[in-house]
């Protein structure tokens, strides 16, 4: 029985939401993470109070983050059963399994010590403070590694036949080491540092712009943008890497990526051009009009001159995916890459002159708003990028294997429409709740005057102690 | 489908413990979150409604992932059971799925916001945590209906059926039962949460008497009605072995005598832990009477389960995950064990 066409629609839109809100949080969960531990770290060994007052108030942000994040994840997992029931059953002995990992290995082991680490302030000791936050920043990290290698399998599935409606696995170090995961893993994790950086040098940014306690965050500025134009220079290495994973192992997305219709040009040459941008004739059978830079594709994809790379038309017409979203995702991806590196580099620039200290920093205005500005193009980025990933492997589900139309549920139109709008009014509600609480956290800066929390110690906060004779002083509270 | 050979079925069965554990640990652990969260409704107290968060903030994320860790080995090892019920339950999960949404972001938000907003949150969280106790009550009853499956050549069986067949009078009384026994393990919570004092607590120690007879009298309608309703409970239970069934529901008596004795003493964390004692040993009395049920008859542990379950993965992940995870679940509660007045700021627990 196949589902109604517009059922199938509302259902993959639905996913496509969902899909695109969640990735919105984790990857500043994972990258602060690690951010965050860092600064602990500092905190440790220095005992400079700075670096406590910074990780307590970057841990506030990240909480409200990390909320969002569950909630929506929560979401992903269980859709996959409900609107992708037959994609879930025949993939399950792989795909499922790999999912369940993800949720014993690492969801559970970040859940276990995000508790401590937020609310475990002087009720455990530093030590075991910095090991929670260790943990959290690798269970996180343990998290992506296993939904990579979940979605790398979809891309590229080996180490599995097809039988009788169901992926056997054939061998699991196949399927698991694919050929897509060792590019797509590092793409995404240096992504979530990128965006965390990112994330960290427009608040930072922020406080110098307003001149308030400058001193706190001039240090964490000038290092996160040092960082940041490495690991941007290091994300568009990976980035290419990744690119040319996909012209291996999934040509038809690769041609979309680039708009590339024909392997040859009409005079029998090979069509080495690189299309800046364009946009598809009616017909899609080639691009309408472009601006092209000779020899460009072939420089960038196979590093030579005159390489051929394949051109759609060279599939048959139910299997090409569409071009304009992944090519210009992929484009708008790209550009925010080279941006981030410009912007990373000009404030490099600006710290060997000296010009990024606590004095002369407030008066860097235009470089600072620039600074505060670009924290919204990470996550375009990330959803670009994700985008021309999962665009780009249409019509299939597990590429070259299952079609999407053959894994989703049958649904009725108006169930579909009821789940669609449901999540849509959830989803939307839970995006603003969280940038208007990361932006009041940032409004009310940091705490600088409660006492540092110390080993195993109970900070006394604003607590009313019981008055009276019969008042038992509460055990749990010892002088700082 | 794939016949398993002996050695997949014996994994098969393993997985199916693992997996009723972690349904049962959530129930436990997070039960007492959802029913502190409903008995915030009846709270009349701002900062009171605020202490209830804050006495779970510490640890209802960890609970909660018990929820997803369940998901997690339904997916991975029995998937063909997680497509065909999952679309069975497409309307109660949703319902669920945004109860869990809408607990997360008030729960994580509350603290920030302005007084009018924190009333908005705390009713958003009592209204969700009563909202994903009745469906997932619900969901549990619908699944011990079963539900019809098509099969076709060549494909996996799969679910075909309407999105209302989940609806009975059997599953809207699993769902008023579950709100039933969760608030049961809400007051109890608040009670061991809260200084002996504070007025929140001895509201929760007045409410327990009455939810306490409620609570076991809802477990008693589910056990008569299932034993009614369905041919393999009663099989089970007045068959040849009704006297191991009887001495399943002696103990499960005795934990619940062990409850009302410590609640009347004041023992609060004992009173909780007989509670948990009593859910545990009529869950898994559930499960034993289901087996070789996945779904009753839908879906056998044999034929839902996937072939591709190895020795090896399993081992890594129940042998060495699920006892760390527990013990390290085990440390989070035990540091966050102190009572806590209602003036205690949400970030100092």
């Amino acid at each position: 029985m196949q589902p109604d066409p517009l059922s199938v629609l509302i259902s993959r839109m639905d996913f496509a939401l969902i899909s695109s809100v969640h990735i919105l949080f984790p990857p500043l969960t994972i990258g602060l993470a690690i951010i965050l531990f860092s600064f602990e770290l500092a905190w440790f060994r220095t005992n400079d109070e700075r670096w406590y007052r910074l990780c307590r108030f970057f841990e506030k942000l990240f909480i409200v983050n990390f909320g969002a994040g569950v909630a929506t994840g929560v979401t992903m997992e269980m859709a996959f059963g409900i609107l992708y029931g037959p994609f879930s059953q025949a993939a399950g002995p792989f795909f499922g399994q790999v999912l369940g990992y993800e949720t014993i290995t690492a969801f559970m082991y970040e859940a276990g010590f995000i508790g401590l680490m937020i609310f475990g302030w002087g009720k455990i000791s530093r030590k075991m403070h910095l090991f929670a936050t260790f943990n959290v920043a690798l269970s996180s990290t343990l998290s992506a590694m296993w939904i990579l290698v979940a979605n790398s399998w979809m891309q590229t599935p080996t180490g599995i036949e097809f039988k009788d409606g169901m992926f056997h696995v054939t061998d699991w170090l196949a399927a698991l080491f694919n050929p897509n995961v060792f590019a797509a893993f590092p793409h995404m994790l240096l992504a979530a540092v990128e965006l965390s950086l990112c994330f960290v040098v427009a608040v930072c940014a922020w406080f110098v712009f307003k001149r308030r306690e400058v001193q706190l965050f001039i240090r964490p500025l000038r290092y996160s943008l040092v960082a940041l134009a490495v690991v941007a220079a290091g994300q568009i290495y990976l980035g290419d890497l990744l690119g040319e994973n996909v012209l291996e192992h999934k040509p038809a997305a690769l041609a979309a990526m680039e708009g590339q219709y024909d392997t040859y040009d009409a005079n029998g040459n090979v069509n080495t051009a690189w299309n800046v941008i364009g946009w598809p004739n009616k017909e899609g059978t080639g691009l309408a009009w472009s601006i092209k830079i000779p020899h460009a594709l072939s420089l960038i994809e196979t590093k030579t001159w005159n390489g051929a790379v394949e051109g759609l038309n060279t599939f048959p017409e139910d299997e090409r995916p569409p071009v304009v979203l992944p090519f210009y995702s992929f484009r708008i991806m790209v550009a925010i890459g080279g941006a981030i590196l410009a912007v990373a580099l000009w404030g490099g620039w600006l710290s060997y002159r000296r010009q990024l200290c606590a004095s002369y920093a407030p008066l860097q205005r235009r470089f600072l708003m620039v600074c505060i500005a670009m924290v919204s193009l990470p996550y375009i980025a990330i959803i670009a990028g994700w985008w021309t990933r999962e665009i780009g492997r249409q019509p299939w589900i597990v590429y070259g294997m299952m079609r999407v139309e053959d894994g989703m549920s049958n649904l009725s139109v108006g169930l579909a429409s009821f789940w669609f709008a449901g999540f849509a009014i959830f989803e939307c509600a839970v995006i603003a709740g969280t940038i208007w609480y990361l932006l009041k956290v940032c409004r009310n800066g940091p705490d600088l005057t409660s006492p540092v929390a110390g080993d195993g110690e109970e900070t006394l906060g604003e607590l009313d102690l019981p008055e009276g004779p019969h008042a038992k002083r509460p055990e749990y509270i010892r002088p700082v | 489908m794939t016949q398993l050979d002996d050695m997949q079925y014996f994994l098969a069965n393993a997985w199916w413990l693992g997996l009723g554990v972690a349904m049962l640990l959530y129930i436990v652990l997070d039960g007492a979150d959802l029913g502190a969260g409903i008995f915030g409704l009846v709270v009349g107290d701002h900062d009171e409604r605020g202490a209830i968060m804050a006495a779970m903030a510490g640890t209802w994320d960890a609970n909660e992932t018990w929820l997803i860790v369940a998901g997690g080995i339904l997916f991975g090892t029995f998937p063909f059971v997680y497509g065909s019920a999952f679309h069975y339950l497409m309307v109660p999960l949703a319902f669920v799925l945004w109860g869990v949404m809408s607990r997360a972001v008030a729960i994580e938000f509350r603290h920030l916001a302005s007084e009018k907003w924190q009333r908005f949150t705390d009713w958003v969280f009592g209204l969700s945590s009563l909202t994903v106790t009745f469906f997932g009550g619900m969901s549990v009853g619908a699944v011990l209906q079963g539900f019809p499956l098509v099969h076709e050549a060549g494909k996996l069986p799969y679910y075909a059926g309407g999105a209302f067949n989940f609806v009975s009078a059997f599953s809207i009384w699993t769902g008023i039962a579950a709100c039933v026994a969760v608030t049961l393990s809400g007051v109890l919570f608040v009670r061991a949460r809260f200084e002996k004092t504070e007025r929140i607590r001895q509201d929760a120690a007045r409410w327990t008497a009455v939810i306490f007879w409620l609570a076991i009298g809802s477990v008693l309608v589910t056990l008569v009605w299932s034993a009614v309703l369905f041919d393999w409970a009663r099989d089970a239970w007045f068959g040849r072995h009704f006297w191991a069934w009887g001495l399943f529901g002696l103990a499960a008596l005795w934990c619940i005598e062990q409850v009302r004795r410590d609640t009347l003493r004041d023992r609060d964390l004992a009173a909780i832990l007989w509670y948990n004692a009593a859910v545990l040993i009529l869950g898994l009395g559930m499960l034993v009477t289901l087996h070789p049920w996945l779904v009753p008859g839908t879906w056998t542990i044999r034929d839902g389960a996937s072939p591709q379950v190895s020795l090896i993965t399993f081992t890594m992940t129940m042998g060495g995950f699920l006892p760390v995870m527990i013990m390290y679940n085990w440390y989070q509660i035990w540091v966050f064990r102190a009572r806590i007045s209602k003036l205690v700021a949400y970030e100092h627990h």
